[in-house]
């Protein structure tokens, strides 16, 4: 079984598409090269990103499958699940052959596959516009961690621009150590050497951090607590990164 | 008093008013400033009682003139009595704001010398937030009952929501437990603003510059369990204020029995939670569902079932127009199934364009089958595992006694001969009550 390994960017992965069509060798699964580990039953084959495959990939899609088509391939694509490229590529397969009404098809199980993941990843962006973080680190930078299930961290650099145009920030995904830098109303996204640890781990707190624990306890009334509720809302995988979260006992 | 002491105080006292929502404007950023306001709202906490942070919310002082006797803030209470200044909430807000805390400010008050003065103050803060900060994130203020027009007018250029809490549903409970508190001087307020915002619409079609009134429109609040009114007034009272005031949301707050030993409030010792989730219920049923509440509750069976939620309760007792085929049936008749919400209606809308929907297709396209499959064909064929007959339907859809035991970890009772039934109901209907999918 052939599966094509591409370097984990979007270009990558269209590249993967183009030879899938021109290759003869079809490939069963397409992998990242960040989630490929080796597997006994797959050949490897490396794709190299070139730039006028992308392109015509790109264009194609928008021309035949359509933009809505575009969009989901790509939340398809930052998905954090293994297989999730090769869902996307089955699904532009599919879209090849069926044309613009794609997404009508729900009873496809391809299709509704994709769907649903698009909407995990869309779930867990506007999640995290809510649950990221930041601390004031040396009164001039703000530095946010997070460790979010999916690849959403360029999805959220537009809000936050928009929201803090004048202050320096940074985001930073532990996980996929990457990281948002902002400065003077331009941000770019790169890659960390490093571990995976957060930059800063100072403990010290601001009175701000305090004002909020205590505004978090104050805010609630005992009367009708209900754990589950809360974890159903906030699951307990972001806890990490959220101050408040100490002083809530823990689920049982 | 340092500002923990005083956030602890005004934060813990304004937790009663429950409205948390931060959607409905678009608020952009200026050049210079900090924050804008995004139309869905965004969640960013939730407490250990399940309900979501989302603004700052806090009185600017508890120090009332009022005596409402169902009120923590009223003015026999003994209690610590703090006040803000505009520029301590100011760099609060600005502060949780660029940590990404909140996405702005609820201001609400006590009615500190009169309702005028409480108004005065109330726009001061906001003002020096919106002109001097720079914040252009999202506020919600509340109106006063019994200010003045134009302090109302000029509040509302700087607010994105505004509200005036009705807390009591008829004129009789208003008197008997907020005698100070007029029914005009709470309507008053509610008219204004709305014609207000429908003024300012009017003239932003001609004039571009016109400044923005409200734009995430109004809502309001009313308190369930403390007064005797029966299900049937509090949903007729909230249709007849959407139509009649256009609001936004309508929020129902249940009793938390924080006054005891006064003989006009009922003596109970857990709010009445399954009463406010059926009303929730109705509510989306109201708003996002094509129901009257006329078609809810009839003066023969003026209160909400405990055994099934409304939409349920309402199609059993209309079984006469089902079975529907799913493959044919309107829009508007497939969002009246027990167990299609609004999301599995708009795909099984999509999906049926192309190919016919069996049972299995709808199981995975979101549909709740073991609600639906009661009250729906496929392809003609009649997807129940019963016979279709009401005792039948019934029967399988009653919750079981261990699943209504099952509330959460902190309720359980000893059930006595002496107790009234105590409120209990499914873990499964927590997840409609957010999503509104029933």
């Amino acid at each position: 079984m052939i599966a094509f390994i591409h370097d984990g960017s979007f270009e990558g992965f269209l590249t993967s598409i183009y030879e899938a069509y021109y290759n003869p060798k079809k490939p069963e699964e397409i992998f990242s090269e960040f989630s490929y580990e080796g597997e006994l039953f797959y050949e490897p084959i490396n794709i190299v990103t070139k730039e006028e495959k992308h392109e015509k990939v790109y264009k194609a899609i928008k021309e035949k499958i359509g933009t809505q088509a575009m969009y989901n391939i790509y939340y398809c694509f930052l998905c954090g699940d293994k297989y999730s490229h090769s869902l996307a590529y089955k699904y532009v397969k599919l879209g090849f052959k069926i044309g613009k009404d794609i997404d009508l098809h729900l009873h496809n199980p391809v299709v509704l596959s994709v769907i649903n993941c698009v909407q995990k990843v869309q779930r867990e962006k506007h999640r995290m516009l809510g649950f990221v973080r930041f601390k004031d680190v040396t009164r001039d930078l703000l530095y946010a961690s997070i460790e979010p299930d999916h690849n959403i961290l360029s999805l959220l650099a537009n809000h936050f621009s928009q929201r803090l145009p004048k202050e320096r920030w940074i985001i930073h995904d532990l996980k996929r150590n990457i990281a948002i830098i902002h400065k003077d109303g331009e941000w770019v996204l790169c890659n960390l050497c490093g571990g995976q640890e957060p930059i800063n781990n100072s403990k010290d707190e601001d009175i701000y951090e305090k004002l909020w624990k205590q505004y978090f306890v104050s805010t609630t009334i005992k009367e009708r607590t209900n754990s589950r509720l809360q974890k159903h809302h906030m699951p307990k995988r972001y806890w990490k990164h959220l101050l408040e979260t100490e002083s809530t006992p823990p689920f049982k | 008093m340092d500002i923990i002491e005083k956030l602890k105080i005004l934060s813990d006292a304004a937790k009663y008013d429950v409205s948390c929502s931060s959607s409905g404007s678009n608020r952009k950023n200026t050049n210079n400033g900090i924050g804008n306001a995004s139309a869905s709202g965004i969640c960013h906490s939730f407490t250990p009682d399940g309900r979501c942070i989302s603004l700052l919310k806090v009185l600017l002082t508890n120090y009332c003139v009022y005596d409402c006797s169902y009120c923590i803030n009223r003015i026999s209470n003994d209690i610590p009595r703090a006040v803000f200044t505009p520029e301590e909430l100011a760099e609060l807000t600005i502060n949780f704001y660029k940590r990404n805390y909140i996405e702005g400010l609820f201001l609400s008050s006590a009615v500190i010398n009169n309702p005028n003065h409480t108004m005065e103050l109330l726009t001061k803060c906001v003002k020096l937030l919106r002109k001097v900060y720079k914040f252009n994130g999202y506020i919600h203020l509340k109106a006063i009952p019994g200010a003045d027009e134009y302090l109302i007018k000029e509040a509302g250029l700087y607010a994105d929501r505004m509200s005036v809490n009705i807390e009591l549903p008829s004129s009789n409970s208003l008197k008997l437990l907020a005698p100070q508190k007029k029914k005009e001087n709470i309507l008053k307020p509610m008219g204004l603003i709305k014609n207000s915002i429908i003024e300012t619409k009017d003239s932003l079609k001609f004039i571009k510059s016109t400044p923005q009134f409200v734009p995430g429109g109004q809502s309001t609040q009313l308190i369930v369990g403390a007064t005797p009114e029966n299900d049937l007034k509090i949903i007729k009272l909230t249709e007849g204020l959407y139509k009649k005031y256009s609001l936004k949301r309508v929020y129902f707050s249940a009793y938390v029995p924080v006054v005891q030993n006064n003989p006009k409030l009922p003596l109970i010792s857990h709010p009445p939670l399954l009463r406010e989730h059926r009303l929730y219920q109705a509510d989306w049923l109201l708003r996002f569902y094509g129901f009257k509440a006329s078609e809810l509750l009839k003066e023969d069976n003026p209160n909400f079932d405990t055994n099934y939620d409304p939409k349920t309760s309402w199609a059993l007792n209309n079984i006469h127009i089902f079975p529907i085929e799913v493959n044919k049936a309107s829009y508007e008749m497939l969002l009246r199934v027990p167990g299609i919400g609004v999301r599995s209606a708009l795909r099984i809308v999509a999906a049926r364009k192309v190919a016919f929907l069996t049972y299995d297709n709808l199981k995975k396209l979101g549909v709740v089958m073991k609600r639906a499959q009661y009250f729906i064909t496929c392809k003609g064929k009649y997807s129940g595992d019963t016979t279709f007959d009401l005792t039948n339907i019934k029967q399988r859809l009653t919750p079981s006694i261990r699943e209504l035991m099952k509330i959460n970890e902190s309720q359980y009772e000893q059930l006595s001969f002496f107790s009234g039934l105590p409120d209990l109901y499914k873990p499964n209907d927590i997840l409609s009550k957010i999503n509104g999918e029933l």
